[in-house]
């Protein structure tokens, strides 16, 4: 009851700032959603000579971040590319929604990284830096609500932990000693592959002078800067870490889960179109480095160019559409 | 280590009277006793420097009949100005100039909170004043300074205090924001509850910081019966 209550809060506040953002950018949702229907329309033109593939209509939708929207337009545009019935639905929730999206026929196919969906769908298995082992567990959990998860990308969003540029540390294990002041969100100070790893005197063995707590996103790269912190919890393909300078640490003892990204299809769908569906995806999967997961992430997030935009010029670029 | 272990996460699982009666959460170094003296520290000194900065200025312009205007715009912009934005864009200043992440950025912003609050409400009263009385203390022969302090703040008293107490509930009820700008307070179980999914965490600390107002609004109820000279009192209940 209590917990369904938080979740319900939860999403109340992503809905209250996403009227904020909307009504704060109304006009320029418009023209993209425009471009996107024209960017759409062109796709099926151009391929309607090869010979399009025969089935249900798949519905595709990306998390609230960019990242995820990029994702989503990519393996979306290039698919309708390739003669498939696709909708691209607006980017909506987080993990938990992408997967009740699935579960509740509002969505036929998702792209989230493999550990995510392993602490999302079995938080008590044993996690791994070794991407086929996790397969291995989010696998039988994901058929558990008729879905398939297909081949994973080589392309990984991971957890890393970040410090300034001109700090000696190399690797993790480097900061033991260092009396550093540790900053991330408020769920890392819970997990054993975040803040409880770091400090297990049996992992990391890390005595850090004292922690910040601090929302996830930009908020970290300006209290690192800043040197109100000295090592923070951020994602690996995070373009301000290169942008400001910052260095990722090595994490020698392999704490943190793999983050490849892999597409997971509701198996239904997938049966409808034979093997062409899970072959096309494996080819896009396989062509999608961390390299542009970054660079998306600088053309989204500091370019403030739109996901569909970004998506398209890179299927174009590789020659996927 | 000590800091590490007590910096570290509330268990998820943790009831809710296990969060609000356990008297280990409540001692230990950065507890929760910890957490609610450094909100009222920070609250405490925004409604000080509100009222210290607001009471006199409206007040004296109020007495002269000056800046009516002034308090039409203020209006208009403490309920226009969101706390929420005006913190967020000056945590990055803030850290930019080696301030930190508190307490400028939220000190200033609940100082917004409060400032027209008062301010209003005080130039509002002293202006409300009743002229009769006033003229007759003219004609008594007080000094304007004396008929400002002495006749119109009485009069306006109550509720310049009344206008002191709810900025100090409503300044309250918004610092736990800076749990999400960088910083602790009350509202930091809100936050981490919300991150790791754990609704004790966020019903205990949302009870605290209703708690905290509830009775920081009846402890200026009652500094108010005692402050307020006993005619005054006697007038407005006369007149209610």
């Amino acid at each position: 009851m209590l917990r369904t209550f938080a979740r319900r809060l939860r999403v109340l506040t992503v809905l209250l700032l996403l009227t904020l953002v909307a009504a704060a950018c109304g006009g320029a949702d418009e023209s993209t959603d425009a471009a996107a229907t024209d960017a759409a329309a062109s796709d099926t033109d151009a391929s309607d000579a090869a010979a399009a593939p025969e089935g249900p209509t798949i519905r595709i939708r990306g998390q609230d971040f960019s990242e995820s929207a990029t994702i989503a337009q990519v393996y979306g545009q290039y698919l309708q590319a390739k003669g498939y019935d696709v909708e691209i639905v607006a980017p909506a929730g987080f993990r938990a929604e992408a997967v009740a999206g699935l579960q509740n026929d509002e969505l036929d196919l998702i792209v989230d990284y493999i550990g995510g969906s392993q602490t999302e769908l079995a938080p008590d298995t044993e996690t791994s830096d070794d991407p086929d082992q996790v397969i291995e567990v989010i696998t039988p959990a994901y058929e558990e609500i008729g879905a398939t998860v297909l081949e994973y990308s080589p392309a990984v969003d991971g957890d890393a932990l970040v410090v300034r540029g001109d700090s000696e540390a190399e690797t993790i294990s480097d900061l033991a000693g260092m009396d550093l002041v540790f900053g991330a969100s408020a769920q890392c100070f819970e997990r054993p592959q975040c803040f409880l790893g770091y400090t297990d005197p049996d992992i990391y063995g890390i005595e850090f002078a004292d922690t910040v707590t601090l929302e996830f996103g930009p908020l970290l790269g300006e209290g690192l800067a800043a040197g109100e912190v000295d090592a923070v919890v951020w994602n690996t393909t995070a373009p301000q870490i290169e942008e400001q300078g910052f260095k990722v640490l090595e994490d020698d003892k392999g704490l943190h889960p793999a983050q490849n990204i892999a597409p997971i299809v509701m198996t239904d769908v997938l049966e409808a179109y034979g093997d062409q569906l899970s072959a096309d995806l494996n080819t896009l999967s396989a062509a999608i480095t961390t390299e542009d997961l970054v660079a998306w992430n600088v053309q989204t997030d500091i370019e403030q160019r739109e996901p569909d935009d970004v998506a398209t010029e890179w299927l174009e670029a590789e020659g996927l559409n | 280590m000590d800091v590490t272990l007590a910096q570290a996460a509330l268990p998820r699982e943790i009831s809710l009277s296990e969060f609000l009666f356990s008297a280990e959460l409540w001692t230990r170094d950065d507890g929760i006793l910890d957490t609610l003296v450094d909100t009222a520290v920070l609250c405490g000194a925004v409604v000080l420097a509100a009222t210290l900065v607001a009471v006199p200025l409206a007040a004296y312009l109020a007495h002269h009949g000056r800046g009516e205007i002034a308090v039409t715009w203020m209006v208009t912009l403490s309920r226009a100005v969101p706390t929420l934005a005006v913190a967020a864009l000056l945590v990055p200043v803030s850290l930019r100039i080696g301030l930190g992440f508190e307490p400028w950025p939220i000190f200033i912003a609940l100082l917004l909170l409060a400032l027209p609050q008062i301010y209003i409400n005080t130039y509002a009263a002293i202006r409300g004043a009743d002229r009769g009385v006033v003229g007759a203390a003219r004609g008594m022969g007080l000094t304007e300074s004396a008929v400002l302090w002495r006749v119109e703040a009485a009069l306006a008293g109550a509720v310049i205090m009344t206008s002191i107490r709810v900025a100090a509930v409503q300044v309250i009820a918004t610092e736990p924001l800076r749990a999400f700008l960088g910083g602790d307070g009350l509202g930091r179980y809100v936050r981490d509850g919300l991150g790791q999914n754990s609704p004790s965490q966020i019903v205990g600390g949302t009870i605290l910081i209703g708690l905290f107002a509830a009775s920081t609004a009846l402890a200026f109820r009652g500094a108010e019966r005692l402050a307020l000279p006993r005619g005054v009192t006697r007038l407005s209940s006369n007149a209610t």
